[in-house]
């Protein structure tokens, strides 16, 4: 049987299990019979299957080269190597859609199982309600208009253009779509089970301690797949810089706002039992806006490099987002009076008035980038202009909250819940803030200037400090365990934020870009640096040729940026090269080679601590993995409002020890 | 508590002038590719939008870059380069929306709702510490039974 129809038929079963499930859980559910809903889990496992099974029989086209499949015949090449080959499939509109729905049905059957000894509990069968919903609608895209499957005729000898150049060109690309989507789709569990939560009335904190470790991991992968794709997009575009507030980069930034609010405003609930309305309107957003994001990323509404779309699945997109805020907005309105907090916060320098504060700046970011996103579509829709807002708008709007952050990133940490007498805050942060001045005055004396990189560096070095002070504490007195558990891992990845904040103001303030025009043995000087132009060299591979030109940095080492001509793509790439230190980068990209020259037209562009950006997030990643790892913690029956803390138990401890 | 005291006098004190004396030196002067980078990167690529002039690799991008740094060694303005610009290829090449106008909105907004959410805070918490009333209402005790009962099933 041929790849298009085993696909046509495994989609189209998978759509049904999808579909049945949400028939057979409603029917359970409005008849009040578990057994219904409990034999579901043979339909999730089928849904599963399906679409495992959809992927094998798509990645078998690709690597076969059956161009029989439409999408092989439009994205596939006889001349992508193999593992770019693989990757091929997350390329295009149709192979990421494919990809989104088998990760979605590996997290419903992962529901399923870890939560097998809950089968009968109503709350979990609106959840799995929701999952089912979530899944048809992935499961009809893929039947209706973003079809991985369909048909074509190739000519003889037909062979197709391959993904676009620029996909293929570095090896990030095949990991980090795939670390994305682990993100954006774990957020699917949590907002299942606040829609559970809703649906059964119990809206106090079962729902989401449930959901806990999920989402912490499901933001952990959001976080890697945001920073693998600043790297990619900085060594393959070769301008120098890895983030630009492209409307794609922000679409994946915006639920890791809202899910980063998220995860630090349960500990409020978890706790004090407050924010209830928030914390669901936090987790439904987060889901909404992985679904507005990728509506934004494949619709081709607003072009951009990712953009390589003009479907009709835009509309699905944006329907399928409607959907969700009104039936959310709905339920949230009918719960409402359940939903009221039972406490209230005694005073705001306290651990839960940082995090009320820690959720507005995250609030207001995502409203700020939110805005700037779409703001040229409103304005475009009201009279017509076609505007832009870019860098400066973002850069400018942002740089505020990012500092505040920061600032409380410093404090928070230290903070004790209920109320803080100044007499412990000073003790607590008094070394921090010596971190953090130690920051800006080592930054003066190695020639640093300018105020705001270095009240960055001076908040970074606080937030630092306060986080370094907690893991010190945490594994004096628990060894080892000092490192997990979400509060010490929490920690982990705070250090993770500050490299990366560090980082950022410095590669954005001391960032210098030149372009040089040399002829062959001539050299140029920048920043500090001689860069000698050797020569070029032109290679031929099967689906490209490349002009390579060697570059000799200070006398040493040579470097090899240059330009990869695809012919059958129709594209010229650049191929840039870059020199990493742990102090600065030297990153050099070929413009042109003149005609009829020897000459290079050459980009370099030097920044410092670029590296410390990758290393902060694989920190923030490493931190997400300690915080999910089971430490001494509270067990999850404990009543949120337990009076009196018991010293045994790491939050207690703060107040004992000091 | 003199000696904590005088830490955080002392941490203060070198903090600011540290500041004061890295925001006032201005170390190297800034040159005209600097100036120029930093230009392009507020400049839109007219044929392939999302990306700025300073990300592109497009020919229209190369001689808008080319561009700029001529004005930039002419002397010109940056107020003159970005109308310049925009004047040529239209409005949609300039990256920082305009302050008048329906645009004026997108600046405007953040603003106003940033300064709600502080207002409304600041509101909660005046409503919080008026509240001294110890006594349990009826619906609070309604609501610690319905979290009993979840808790309960929960668990």
């Amino acid at each position: 049987m041929s790849n298009v129809a085993m696909g046509a038929i495994v989609v189209a079963l998978g759509s049904a299990a999808a579909l049945t499930g949400i028939g057979v859980v409603a029917l359970g559910l409005a008849g009040r019979r578990p057994g219904w809903w409990r034999e579901a889990r043979f339909l999730v496992w089928a849904m599963l299957a399906a679409s495992v099974l959809a992927f094998i029989i798509m990645e078998r086209a690709l690597i076969t080269r059956d161009f029989t499949v439409l999408f092989v015949a439009q994205n596939g090449s006889t001349r992508t190597s193999s593992i770019f080959n693989v990757a091929t499939l997350w390329s295009a509109l149709e192979g990421s859609i494919l990809l989104w729905s088998v990760i979605l049905s590996g997290y419903v059957a992962a529901v399923l199982v870890k939560f097998r000894d809950r089968r009968d509990d109503p709350m979990l069968a609106w959840a799995m309600l929701t999952l089912f919903v979530v899944s048809a609608f992935f499961f009809l895209l893929m039947v209706g208009p973003a079809n991985p499957f369909r048909s074509f005729d190739p000519p003889a000898g037909f062979d197709g253009p391959g993904p676009n150049p620029l996909l293929q060109s570095h090896i990030l690309m095949a990991v980090h779509p795939p670390v994305l989507y682990l993100g954006y789709v774990g957020f699917t569990v949590p907002f299942a089970f606040a829609m559970g939560a809703l649906a059964t009335g119990r809206v106090g904190e079962g729902w989401l301690l449930a959901t806990r470790r999920w989402t912490v991991m499901a933001w952990g992968f959001l976080t890697l797949g945001i920073v693998l794709g600043a790297w990619w997009s900085y060594e393959t575009l070769g301008w120098g810089g890895y983030w630009a507030w492209d409307p794609v980069e922000n679409a994946s930034f915006l639920p890791w706002l809202t899910g980063t609010a998220f995860i630090h405003s349960v500990m409020v609930q978890e706790r004090r039992g407050m924010l209830r309305v928030w914390n669901l309107s936090l987790v439904i957003a987060t889901f909404a806006l992985t679904i507005l994001g990728t509506f934004i990323t494949r619709s081709g509404v607003l072009a951009s490099v990712h953009a390589f779309s003009n479907s009709p699945i835009g509309p699905a997109l944006l329907g399928f987002f409607g959907v969700i805020v009104v039936v959310s907005l709905v339920l949230i309105a009918w719960r409402g009076e359940q939903l009221r907090s039972p406490g209230r916060i005694d005073s705001p320098i306290s651990r839960e008035g940082a995090f009320l504060a820690n959720n507005v700046l995250f609030a207001a970011f995502a409203f700020v980038v939110l805005l700037g996103t779409i703001f040229p579509l409103i304005v475009e829709a009201i009279d017509g202009r076609q505007i832009s807002v870019g860098n400066p708008y973002f850069e400018r709007m942002t740089m505020p909250i990012g500092f505040t952050l920061l600032f409380l990133m410093a404090v928070a940490p230290v903070l004790p819940w209920r109320k803080a007498s100044s007499g412990v805050l000073s003790d607590r942060l008094i070394w921090p803030a010596w971190m953090g001045v130690g920051a800006i005055v080592f930054s003066v004396i190695v020639g640093a200037r300018g105020w705001a990189p270095l009240l960055a560096f001076g908040l970074g070095g606080f937030a630092g400090g306060a986080a370094v002070r907690q893991v010190v504490l945490a594994t004096r007195r628990q060894g080892v365990r000092g490192f997990i558990g979400r509060t010490n891992g929490g920690m982990i990845v705070h250090l993770g934020v500050v490299m990366i904040a560090v980082a950022f103001a410095a590669s954005s303030a001391y960032v210098r870009q030149e372009e040089f025009l040399l002829s062959p043995g001539q050299t140029a000087s920048f920043a500090g640096h001689e860069l000698t132009y050797v020569g070029s060299d032109a290679r031929e591979f099967e689906n490209r040729s490349e002009t390579r030109a060697s570059i000799m940095i200070n006398g040493g080492q040579i470097y090899e940026p240059g330009i990869a001509v695809y012919p059958f793509a129709g594209r010229n790439i650049g191929i840039p090269s870059v020199r990493s230190t742990p102090f600065e980068d030297i990153a050099l990209s070929v413009q042109q080679f003149p005609e009829d020259t020897d000459d290079v037209l050459l980009r370099v562009t030097i920044q410092p601590l670029i590296l410390w950006l990758w290393a902060g997030g694989l920190i923030m990643a490493l931190g997400t993995v300690l915080a999910v790892v089971p430490g001494a913690r509270r067990r999850p029956t404990m009543p949120v409002s337990a009076p009196v803390p018991d010293a045994s138990l790491p939050d207690a401890q703060e107040e004992v020890l000091t | 508590m003199t000696r904590r005291l005088l830490s955080w006098v002392a941490v203060a004190t070198i903090g600011v002038a540290a500041l004061l004396y890295g925001a006032i030196d201005e170390g190297a002067p800034r040159t005209d590719a600097d100036r120029a980078y930093e230009m392009a990167k507020t400049i839109g690529c007219p044929v392939c939008r999302g990306q700025s002039v300073a990300e592109s690799d497009a020919t229209v991008a190369k001689s808008i870059r080319a561009s700029i740094a001529i004005w930039i060694d002419e002397g010109r303005s940056d107020a003159f380069i970005r109308s310049a610009l925009v004047d040529r290829f239209g409005e949609a090449v300039d990256y920082t929306p305009s302050a008048s106008g329906v645009t004026a909105l997108v600046w405007i907004l953040p603003v106003v709702g940033g300064a709600g959410a502080i207002a409304g805070l600041f509101l909660v918490f005046r409503r919080w510490s008026d509240e001294d009333d110890l006594e349990a209402s009826v619906e609070d005790r309604a609501a610690v039974e319905a979290a009993r009962a979840a808790v309960g099933r929960d668990g």
